[in-house]
């Protein structure tokens, strides 16, 4: 696929293993914030080809994983109802809430819909006025413009049966939280590629100047990741600490104005709570008074939970990079896909299940393998 | 954050003032809302897609520019490093002279 | 039996419209029943022993091992690109009995078709049936029909059995392979689970994903041939993918399996449907190619075997058995580091975030 598959070349990526080997005069510590990245890195190896030169901590990049445990527990509740067709990404369907998951409401009857888009969602609200459709709108600033849309195109037509549940986080509050932590350990950071491709990375400047730290937009595929260390590593040994930009062939520093408009119009920055980390203030999205009728929570009145977390789950620690997730107590036996402690696991954005899925044998392999 | 595929635009309409157009990808073939980047993209560009909506336009020429910028530094890189394993196979040879 | 209702023994039998749909009286066993065999399974599926309509069908062997197996096929939507349900169950059951080493034979039947069903719609699902059955030179020896209440079932659900006979000395089995082994597909993987996907419409995807359902005998015999007792494991890896396959033969042989990165044959569509949607090509159905080992040193030549077949242009060598991690696969990357290619716990969600 053109535009992709060029940024998997082996040959280029070990040139730039190379580099980065070369140009680290000691081992530094990066973290990439976004889940797609996490992934590529545990499933290509590249925390492992660095070993030694480069220390990547993984940050809290996905979105599912840090939906608060309250709020699945609302998207539940909204999908147990026999009037509502509940609609979300595929990936939230075996996240647990304190006692079941969405793929156990469906086969308890619920009317449970994979969709690919919020549109197609807006699409089967129009086509079933008599019943309610909620979408579970999950994501960081990459999906925002997408959910605007869907609210915004939902308003145009009048629908009356259509509603957002809104999770939606945001990164630069996330990477301050980090930063002011005193056992902070990050030196540089990879950006997220999609959430600058739409929100640009004017945000980083101020971040980078107050804390000293390189921030390089990065883009997802193995090479896109390489050059994207490499360029940190080179501004950390010239003592440099500026944002730049790896993932040129997507992103320009305002990213892209009409989404950010588009954004502005539907949604307003929240307090938002991230699940292992609590709230950080005016980090999350939220619908605007005006298009409050497509709010679900406003329009379902499922407050006042009761939330029951794992004692036993380090989600917090893991996704503040505190904690591999090989070295969690609970890893690869109380806590597997199959019998999830908490989203990580679940969640193929998460650190945990990245690493139960990739890289578990790491663990048996000094066995002799 | 998430999953942004490119594909070339092939076609573009509007939907009752949404502009949306159908985009391939390596043959498989989506309808894409278009309206973010309607003002910049015309059939046969590249697109990033997420959930359905072309998020940015592909800079084709970055592309090829930091690609070619890439394989240069791969190419000395490599012929850096070939020399590096000669001289110390060479090395490795005289010390295992007599 | 179905239920025989009044409407059933009241309403005229024939001729059966293409607008017609299955009643519960087609399944009870009189007139509108024989209707439905003489109008829409004979013509299609009809041999000699089928035609005698008998409570059971009579065969012989020559001596030797007789394989029987048997699979339900629930697949929606009924038809997509690249064939239906009816073509899908034919190859289903064919392929398990040449996954044993076995020449299939003979081929039962058994219908479970929802009431409404349109006529047309079944009729072309035998019809594709019967196609499958007689390029494969396999007849469909008996069958039976059941018509379930509207609601009850999902438009059609087909169960085959397929009986067939030991080809040789060659034993491929689960627990068979051995370190030093090569291990082969004998074409390109993913194209049958990502068809399902985009023909179900829900996804909005268009183009070029056909399902790869197809008779494997044919390459399989080559193979028995060329390796005999040597062809140590056989394995079309159906749900789960060629990922679920290896895992269960890896555990079953108390070995590990090595994949190399980048030699395994994905076509561009389905690389690209994988994309859009998160998913691995490696956990995605197949219903038209299998993997097999066999020692290292025989691997040239069973790979020459295999592309001399149409279905088999695209075969190739992407691993090797080890005795390292035993019940593990594991995937090496183009840069040389190891990955595991575990079991998923359930279905393959698309990933979108």
């Amino acid at each position: 696929m053109k535009y992709l598959s060029e940024y998997r070349d082996p040959a280029l990526a070990r040139a730039l293993v190379r580099r980065i080997r070369h140009t680290a005069s000691r081992p530094w510590v990066l973290m990439e914030v976004c889940g797609g990245q996490t992934h590529t890195i545990v499933k290509q190896g590249l925390d492992q080809v660095l070993d030694g030169a480069v220390e990547l901590i993984h940050g809290p990049g996905c979105p599912v994983c840090v939906t608060p445990l309250e709020q699945i527990d609302r998207a539940l509740a909204i999908a147990s109802r026999p009037e509502v067709i509940f609609c979300s990404f595929g990936d939230m369907l075996r996240v647990p809430g304190s006692e079941c998951d969405l793929l156990q409401i469906r086969a308890r009857g619920g009317q449970i819909r994979v969709v690919y888009s919020p549109l197609d969602a807006v699409e089967i609200a129009r086509s079933t006025p008599d019943r309610e459709v909620v979408f579970f709108a999950v994501g960081f600033e990459t999906t925002a413009p997408a959910n605007a849309m869907a609210v915004w195109r939902a308003h145009q037509l009048g629908l009356t049966n259509f509603s957002l549940l809104v999770s939606h986080v945001t990164v630069p509050p996330a990477m301050t939280a980090l930063l002011d932590s005193p056992d902070n350990r990050v030196q540089g950071f990879l950006a997220a590629g999609h959430v600058c491709t739409v929100m640009g990375w004017t945000e980083y400047e101020p971040i980078a100047a107050r804390y000293r730290v390189p921030i390089v937009v990065t883009g997802f595929e193995p090479l896109d990741l390489l050059e994207g260390i490499a360029m940190a590593v080179t501004q950390l040994e010239e003592g440099r600490a500026e944002v730049e930009n790896q993932y040129v062939r997507a992103v320009r520093r305002e990213g892209t104005i009409l989404a950010r408009q588009q954004v502005e119009e539907v949604f307003q920055l929240v307090d938002r709570k991230w699940r292992g980390i609590g709230t950080i203030p005016q980090s999350g999205l939220g619908l605007r008074p005006e298009f409050a009728l497509f709010d679900a929570e406003r329009r379902f009145g499922v407050l006042d939970l009761r939330q029951e977390e794992s004692s036993e789950c380090r989600a917090g620690d893991v996704l503040r990079g505190r904690l591999k997730p090989a070295q969690c107590p609970a890893f690869g036996t109380r806590c597997t896909p199959e019998r999830p402690l908490g989203a990580p696991m679940v969640s193929s954005e998460g650190a945990c299940a990245a690493y139960y899925q990739f890289g578990r044998l790491r663990q048996t392999a000094g066995a002799g393998a | 954050m998430c999953l942004g595929i490119p594909g070339r635009i092939v076609s573009m309409r509007d939907d009752a003032g949404l502009a949306m157009g159908m985009v391939d990808f390596g043959g498989i073939r989506r309808e894409v809302c278009l309206a973010y980047v309607a003002d910049q993209v015309q059939p046969d560009d590249y697109v990033v897609v997420h959930v359905g909506f072309a998020i940015s336009k592909v800079d084709e020429d970055e592309a090829r520019r930091t690609f070619e910028a890439l394989r240069n530094m791969s190419q000395l890189d490599e012929l850096e490093w070939m020399a590096e394993v000669a001289n110390r196979s060479l090395e490795t040879m005289k010390s295992a002279e007599p | 039996m179905g239920a025989a209702t009044l409407g059933a023994t009241l309403s005229c039998a024939l001729p059966l419209g293409p607008g017609d749909r299955i009643q519960l009286g087609h399944g009870s066993g009189g007139k509108l029943s024989a209707a439905l065999l003489k109008h829409c399974f004979l013509p299609h599926l009809g041999n000699p022993t089928l035609a005698q309509l008998g409570d059971g069908a009579v065969v012989s062997v020559e001596a030797g091992e007789i394989v029987v197996s048997t699979d339900s096929f629930v697949v929606s939507p009924l038809v997509f690109p690249g064939g239906d349900i009816g073509s899908l169950a034919v190859h289903g059951s064919l392929n398990d009995l040449a996954m044993m080493g076995a020449e299939p034979r003979w081929l039962t039947a058994g219908f479970i078709i929802e009431e409404g069903l349109l006529l047309a719609e079944l009729t072309r699902i035998v019809q594709s049936m019967g196609d499958a059955a007689r390029a494969a030179g396999v007849p469909v020896i008996t069958g039976d029909t059941k018509v379930v209440e509207r609601g009850k079932g999902d438009g059609l659900f087909i169960n085959t059995t397929g009986i067939g006979v030991r080809y040789s000395r060659a034993r491929p089995a689960p627990d068979r392979a051995r370190p030093g082994d090569a291990v082969l597909v004998s074409g390109p993987i993913g194209r049958h689970g990502m068809a399902i996907m985009a023909a179900r419409g829900s996804l909005g995807f268009e183009g070029a994903l056909e399902s790869d359902s197809a008779c494997l005998w044919p390459m399989v015999r080559g193979l028995v041939d060329l390796l005999g007792e040597e062809l140590h494991v056989l394995r079309d890896p159906t749900r789960g993918g060629v990922a679920s396959a290896l895992n269960e033969i890896a555990a079953a042989s108390g070995v590990g399996v090595v994949l190399q990165d980048g030699l395994l044959p994905i076509p561009e569509a389905v690389n690209a449907a994988c994309e859009m949607l998160g998913l691995d090509p490696l956990y995605v159905a197949n219903e038209g190619m299998f993997v097999a080992f066999c020692p290292h040193a025989l691997a040239a030549e069973a790979l020459r075997t295999l592309r001399a077949h149409p279905l088999g242009e695209q075969a190739a060598v992407v691993g090797r058995v080890v005795a390292d991690h035993p019940g593990f696969v594991v995937l090496e990357t183009a840069l040389g580091t190891q990955r595991v290619v575990d079991l998923l716990p359930g279905d393959q969600l698309p990933r979108i975030c």
